[in-house]
């Protein structure tokens, strides 16, 4: 595949799923100016935005804040049609999630009709709550995949390590490499499908059983696999934990004053919807 | 070195050698594993100071269940494992990782950590090295592998040799007197197989390591083995330097086993010539020698 002048390889099993060597890729090859942000900074920006659009149902301050992340992400020269392609996830996500809420909410009614005698009426109120719930969801995934494809994983991981208990970090530390794997695995045992005229998605119903027994495969072969892992580490001395020496860069001053920055907008959002009739969490 | 054979009947036979240069002797040692299958049966074998060993034989005939051994992996169902004197069947096996390092036939089952940097600190830091000396053993055993450009990748975008200089790295890192490697050749490119040979030759020369290699790589095991040991059903079937195995085409055939490359050339050039097989070149430059001179 060839993306901004860059060849970059394809190995995902669907459009639609993030690829996660091709996230790698971007992080280990692109060098802009958000690459050299330290990942504290990154990661600081994402509790915020957390915070932020848990807190808040302002469509303007959503959209803003969606647009200012599609913006960076697109800055970073990251690939924005497949991030629209990994958009139907999280959008099939929220929409099952509100398919329901979104119906019969107060307000002008923009669709009306009625399923049995039960009257199904999708007001104006309701589309602002799906669009609303929209922009939470995509805002979180856009921040997310910008932060993972331009920070390294060496760091991502060193970050982990020194956040997180044992054995949270043993399991991130280790998980990584071997999602690899597996997905490796998986993607060669589909391959072997494909080229005898089988497919993921439209010979599924005809050939539930072959799946099922694909997947069985992974799973057993993937458990061999980890029985050969765990006797190299033994072999190696292994006795329960192992870390990282990798160090996280540290946070410049202009980055100091960034977070501050954004820490007081979430604030005075957060002041503001509390006068405004108090924060209802959505 | 003249070839010893284990008996005909099954009888152990356990070589005698000097002890003064002995690092590991497996003293008729069986492994049964739990699925009833024989890893190895009665098996008899020695490593030296300063030496490299190969085991060749053909899938299945037990050289990776032995290298297993050799490291504390596997303990014997019966006989005995010594290392350094030390036995291993008698529960001392804990701490053997330290003196025998195992580089196994697929790295991607080796190289786990998230860099290889870290990768390679993990034996070291298991040693109870501090972070810095432990950074400093990977960072002195990358660049003897030549594989310091690697330190901060990631495994996963490794080649398939990049990978395995890194494995061997990553057990050279710990320092250990003997370094048993499982299929070192296997799956790589003429290119990264040989600069694993010539690591290999490396460990010895340099580093004063001794080698056990498991292979069926018979080319491999003819150019840098000091000693040969065929293994057939469990068990060393018999034991020479490469000249005495590798030109005697009885044994191989009883293991399994084709002759090397270069063996099957001179012999091809001495019978369409209609000369005497008077020599045993096992390398290119021994054997254009001897053609220059005929």
């Amino acid at each position: 595949m060839h993306d901004g002048g860059y060849i970059v390889s394809a190995t995902s099993l669907s459009d639609h799923i993030p690829d996660l060597n091709l996230i790698t890729y971007y992080a280990e090859t692109r060098r802009t100016c958000f690459s050299r942000v330290s990942p504290w900074t990154k990661f600081s920006l994402l509790v915020l935005i957390i915070f932020l659009i848990t807190l808040t149902k302002d469509l303007f301050i959503l959209a803003g804040l969606y647009s200012i992340v599609l913006g960076a992400y697109a800055g970073a020269r990251l690939p924005v049609r497949k991030l629209f392609a990994w958009y139907a996830l999280p959008v099939i996500f929220v929409l099952s999630l509100i398919g329901i809420m979104a119906w019969n909410e107060p307000g002008n009614a923009v669709i009306s009709f009625s399923i049995g005698g039960i009257p199904c009426i999708l007001t104006d109120n309701g589309i602002l709550l799906i669009i609303i719930l929209l922009l939470k969801a995509l805002i979180a995934v856009t921040y997310s995949l910008f932060f993972l494809m331009t920070t390294r994983y060496r760091h991502f991981s060193a970050m982990i390590y020194r956040i997180f208990p044992t054995p949270i970090d043993q399991i991130f530390l280790m998980a990584y490499r071997f999602l690899f794997l597996t997905l490796a695995m998986t993607g060669a045992i589909l391959k072997a499908v494909r080229s005898r005229g089988g497919g993921l998605i439209h010979s599924i119903h005809m050939q539930g059983q072959m799946f099922a027994e694909i997947f069985a495969l992974v799973f057993i072969r993937s458990f061999e696999r980890s029985e050969r892992v765990h006797k190299a580490m033994i072999a190696r001395g292994y006795s329960g934990s192992f870390g990282t020496a990798v160090e996280v860069p540290a946070l410049h001053l202009y980055e100091y004053v960034i977070i501050g920055i954004c820490a007081a907008l979430v604030i005075v959002v957060a002041l503001r919807d509390t006068a405004m009739g108090g924060i209802v969490p959505l | 070195m003249t070839i010893i054979r284990a008996d005909p009947a099954g009888i152990p036979h356990c070589t005698h050698n000097d002890k003064e240069r002995e690092l590991i002797h497996v003293d008729c040692a069986s492994h049964i594993y739990p699925d009833g299958s024989v890893g190895i049966h009665n098996m008899c074998f020695y490593v030296q100071k300063n030496e490299i060993v190969a085991l060749c034989g053909p899938n299945g005939s037990g050289k990776s269940t032995l290298i297993e051994h050799l490291n504390g992996l596997l303990t014997p169902s019966e006989g005995n494992i010594a290392v350094n004197g030390r036995s291993i069947t008698t529960g001392e096996h804990s701490n053997l990782w330290r003196e025998v390092g195992l580089v196994f036939q697929r790295s991607d089952d080796q190289l786990f950590a998230p860099t290889v940097l870290d990768d390679v600190m993990f034996g070291p830091r298991n040693m109870g090295m501090s972070v810095d000396a432990a950074k400093a053993a990977a960072m002195e055993a990358l660049g003897a592998v030549g594989a310091a450009d690697l330190v901060g990748k990631l495994p996963n975008y490794l080649s398939g040799g990049q990978k395995r200089l890194v494995s061997i790295a990553g057990i050279l890192a710990m320092k250990p007197r003997i370094i048993a490697l499982d299929e070192p050749t296997s799956d790589l490119d003429p290119v990264h197989s040989g600069m694993v040979e010539n690591l290999i030759f490396d460990l010895k020369q340099r580093f004063g390591i001794s080698v056990v290699i498991a292979t069926h790589d018979l080319d491999l095991a003819s150019r840098i083995a000091d000693r040969i040991c065929l293994v057939r059903q469990g068990s060393v079937f018999a034991e020479g330097t490469p000249a005495e195995i590798f030109y005697d085409p009885v044994l191989l055939r009883e293991t399994g086993l084709k002759p090397p490359q270069i063996v099957q050339v001179y012999r091809a050039y001495c019978q369409t010539r209609g000369i005497q097989e008077d020599h045993h070149p096992l390398t290119i430059e021994d054997l254009m020698e001897l053609i220059d001179r005929k």
